[in-house]
């Protein structure tokens, strides 16, 4: 049996330590032992992507990462840490309003690709969104919705969030 | 309450600091498995298809590994390079387009972020997206253990279905690739149920240079019509000199279809594959008489 790893990260912006096993799924640390409960699992295979997060700066799939990959002053994004961000709170009304959630189990990946592609600041046309958004799948709204609510936000997305 | 455990759970990880730290732990009796990105690797373990192994060996943080650099008519990608890396690379987007391609459809932006072309080459699956390129660019993969490092030429390197020239002792450290050559082309074209997060029915990479007409060299490879990804030396050795002609690329069609021998799987039959073998090479030669376009990228089918 493997030791027990301990690492402090910074979760939506908080400082945390928790300690697991270092072949944990970092999906498993977050939902189990940190009850972040916002981020899903679907299939587990990173196929469906409703375990999206965002690790100093990257989209990743939290069912494929070893936290103990994770390394130690890590920043960590969840969709808890959405409505913190001036960007977040304008993608959830902006979901919210186009009517972008049926079902609802991929929306906490589905806005995390969202909010990453729109806080690069980079330009954006249809076809970069809907890639960006192509490794979460939705099995209820047919994207359309959801991709009128991220062009919507892009809109009206602050300047201050945007980053490289 | 207890939980059980998950995929790679109960799995020891080892966090080398250096690449030569790391090819010391792999020289021990019992190597560890190394883990890159993970997309291979964590799917087997977590799907039950793979037994977890008692000790990982994390290539993520290596810094070695991470590099991509260009010399003369060659650019050598680190294992550890991320495909949304490699796609982004500036150098690679001039010399080696036909890899862009390739790694623009694996999975989607999280697998590409997370998945490691060496990791891909490790994995051995004779539907990975990045093995039937390296066949067109006369790749060499770079594997290392603590007695040295070895090339293989990318074709020596894949054995046979999941089987890889690489010691239980060793890292894939790098790949090099021959740049496109002036005035050649280069494409690539994967056949799947929907364009993203898709494993291949079949796929095909081709390099070409056609001047005044006439083929003066052409490669071509498939993926997912045999244990490896494959060159198709027939189909190349009836090109070589022959003008470019509706003859020409129905002879070329025909043994392509009639040189591969597939299997039929949960993704596609044998007889489907062949037939689109053929209609691949038609495409790529078809390509030259439309000018310069690039290749058609991937697109979703009927299965």
């Amino acid at each position: 049996m493997n030791p027990e790893t301990e690492r402090t990260w910074i979760i939506n912006g908080e400082k945390m330590s928790v300690t697991f096993p270092p072949g944990r799924r970092l999906l498993d640390v977050l939902r189990e032992d940190l009850k972040l409960t916002g981020t899903k699992e679907g299939c587990g295979e990173g196929e469906c992507g409703a375990c999206t997060v965002i690790v100093d700066g990257e989209l990743i799939v939290s069912c494929l990462l070893a936290a103990g990959q994770v390394p130690d002053g890590a920043e960590i994004m969840t969709v808890e840490g959405l409505e913190k961000t001036e960007g977040g709170r304008l993608l959830q009304a902006s979901y919210v309003e186009k009517g972008a959630a049926q079902c609802g189990f991929c929306i906490p990946g589905m806005i995390m690709s969202s909010y990453h592609l729109l806080s690069r600041g980079e330009p954006l046309s249809q076809p970069i969104i809907r890639e960006a958004h192509a490794g979460n799948i939705c099995r209820c709204t047919g994207y359309e919705k959801i991709m009128e609510a991220v062009s919507a936000a892009a809109e009206h997305w602050p300047k201050s969030e945007a980053k490289s | 309450m207890s939980v059980s455990l998950r995929c790679v759970e109960a799995s020891d990880l080892l966090l080398p600091g250096s690449l030569p730290e790391a090819l010391a732990m792999m020289a021990e009796p019992e190597p560890p498995t190394p883990l890159a990105g993970g997309t291979d690797l964590m799917v087997q373990c977590e799907a039950g298809a793979r037994k977890p192994p008692a000790r990982l060996l994390s290539l993520k943080q290596l810094p070695e590994l991470k590099g991509i650099d260009e010399a003369d008519d060659t650019i050598r990608i680190g294992a550890g390079a991320t495909h949304w890396q490699i796609r982004n690379h500036a150098d690679v987007k001039v010399g080696l387009p036909g890899l862009v391609e390739a790694v623009s459809m694996v999975g989607g932006r999280q697998i590409q972020t997370m998945g490691t072309i060496g990791g891909s080459l490790a994995n051995g699956s004779p539907a990975g997206d990045i093995a039937p390129y390296l066949l067109i660019a006369d790749a060499v993969v770079e594997v290392a253990s603590i007695e040295g490092t070895r090339q293989i030429p990318i074709r020596n390197f894949l054995i046979d279905y999941r089987k890889i020239d690489l010691k239980p002792n060793e890292l894939i450290v790098a790949v090099t690739c021959k740049v496109l050559p002036e005035g050649a082309k280069e494409g690539w074209r994967k056949l799947g149920p929907r364009a993203a997060q898709a494993i291949s029915k079949i796929m095909g990479n081709y390099r070409g240079k056609i001047v005044d007409g006439v083929i003066e060299s052409f490669a071509v490879s498939l993926g997912s019509v045999a244990p490896t990804a494959i060159r198709l030396p027939e189909v190349e050795a009836f090109l070589v000199g022959k003008p470019l002609s509706e003859e020409t690329i129905a002879e070329a069609e025909r043994l392509a279809s009639a040189s591969v021998k597939p299997i039929s799987d949960i993704r596609s039959t044998a007889e489907y594959r062949k037939w689109v073998a053929g209609r691949l090479v038609r495409g790529f030669l078809t390509s030259f008489t439309k000018g310069n376009e690039g290749s058609e990228g991937s697109e979703g089918c009927e299965s």
